[in-house]
């Protein structure tokens, strides 16, 4: 297998770098780690807060040398949580997801996707390894170019469900035969996965999975119901999804302190069980936005603009868009009689989240509504 | 001739910068990086679709059009350029 650099036109060689400048230098680092069993610690380094935080932390605690890599979850939760992961882990999950091809064949991959966290890095980088095809990469995809080459037959995309709104807005005369489609975890809408089988001929698999549990299910078109992936076992805890699975990490990294993961780990997400391996998706903990494919904390939020002089108090609440790119807007309820302005908004968002651009809307002088002890719980009309 | 304020009011509408009137866009302010509107790379992939769809204007390749997208003046310089 080889890496091609859709922009340089020419292949890169799999060797480590120190400092890669670039999706292939990225992934071929990645990759060489991955061959030669180096441990390695993966985070996006374009988030200030999540750069600063792993720099506090020392390098020997974070070293451990069974382990391939150390990714760190976007920080954009709370405080980032570094999750241990091994090659095992990342080989078994390859199959795990091969499996689901069908039979169908691939000659390469084509990733739209960083790989800066585990999405990018084992499905995107691992799982075309393990297959021994070429992989395909570009530093910024315009839908109209991952249409020219989702044209190419044989040829698995990975990308996100934003990729796929925009082909269907795009709505390009073209087909995409024996072309294969995988989405991370952002929800596709049913009717934008069956208007672009409808459309383009290719098949979307939705893949449902976290950096702590690895793949856990997947979703094919316009299906509603998640299917567990052979290798994992699913139950539920007051509604919440149980993950069994040896895909699941065995050790994390929380506030400067390793703690080990006993299973069925519990996730934030609301699910009914259809049967043993078929679940429905009902939604998540309510107080995280997935936006641009990373999961915001509001509380987190509530709390950042909670600092500028002059708010009182701040609840947010998700509103969602199926059909922007960006699916969920927040609404910031600010209670007092300052006046904020987007401006300030945008820039302390800057400075804690870097360069995400979050749609939001501000309602200024509410009156926020607390239970007894407190808690913010909506707001008066 | 499309002026800097009718594409400012489809980046507004199509961003969701619902807090935003287009008078609050310079036209020589940076949509990108952290100087200016500070935009990120999916809205980027928006602004295309809002050529295409607004402005009957293509983009088919980033790169090489990187400095179409610096500021609301260099967008319309290329919209009015490819309707000519």
């Amino acid at each position: 297998m080889r890496i091609y650099d859709i922009d340089k036109k020419c292949y890169v060689d799999i060797v480590k770098y120190d400092d890669p400048a670039t999706k292939a230098e990225q992934l071929a680092d990645s990759l060489y780690c991955y061959q030669h069993n180096i441990f390695k610690v993966v985070y996006d380094q374009s988030q200030p807060a999540l750069k600063s935080y792993i720099a506090t932390l020392d390098n020997a605690l974070l070293h451990e040398e069974k382990m391939q890599w150390l990714f760190f979850t976007s920080g954009t939760t709370g405080t980032p949580t570094g999750v241990y992961k091994t090659k095992q882990n990342s080989y078994e999950q390859a199959q795990a997801l091969i499996k689901t091809f069908k039979g169908m064949k691939f000659d390469r991959v084509v990733t739209t996707v960083p790989f800066v966290h585990i999405y990018g890095i084992d499905i995107g980088g691992v799982v075309p390894f393990e297959l021994d095809i070429d992989i395909w990469v570009k530093e910024n995809f315009l839908p109209e170019e991952l249409a020219l080459e989702a044209q190419k037959e044989h040829t698995l995309v990975v990308t996100t469900p934003l990729f796929i709104k925009a082909l269907n807005r795009i709505k390009k005369d073209v087909k995409f035969t024996n072309t294969l489609f995988l989405t991370s975890t952002a929800p596709l809408p049913a009717e934008e996965a069956k208007a672009f089988k409808e459309h383009y001929g290719a098949s979307v698999i939705q893949m449902f999975a976290s950096t702590e549990t690895g793949l856990i299910s997947y979703k094919t078109d316009d299906e509603t119901i998640l299917t567990a992936y052979d290798i994992v076992q699913v139950s539920q805890n007051n509604d919440r999804l149980c993950v069994s699975s040896p895909l699941v990490t065995k050790k994390v990294i929380n506030n400067g302190v390793k703690e080990d993961i006993m299973l069925p780990f519990q996730t934030e997400d609301i699910i009914e069980i259809v049967n043993e391996k078929r679940f429905k998706l009902l939604g998540r903990s309510s107080n995280l936005a997935k936006i641009a494919g990373k999961r915001i904390s509001t509380m987190q939020i509530e709390s950042l603009i909670e600092h500028i002089e002059g708010v009182d108090a701040v609840l947010i609440k998700i509103r969602r868009d199926d059909k922007a790119l960006k699916d969920e807007i927040l609404d910031i309820y600010v209670e007092g009689i300052y006046v904020l302005d987007a401006k300030t908004v945008r820039a302390e968002l800057k400075k804690a989240l870097g360069t995400i651009h979050i749609p939001f809307k501000i309602h200024n002088n509410m009156k926020i509504l607390r239970s007894s002890v407190g808690k913010k719980i909506g707001i008066e009309q | 001739m499309v002026t800097t304020h009718d594409l400012k009011e489809k980046i507004i509408a199509g961003l969701g910068l619902e807090d935003m009137e287009p008078d609050e866009i310079g036209d020589d302010m940076a949509l990108f990086g952290d100087d200016g509107l500070g935009l990120d790379s999916v809205d980027a992939i928006e602004i295309t679709l809002i050529l295409e769809k607004e402005f009957g204007v293509k983009v088919t390749n980033m790169d090489e059009n990187k400095n179409i997208f610096e500021t609301p003046n260099t967008l319309v310089n290329y919209i009015n350029e490819q309707k000519a």
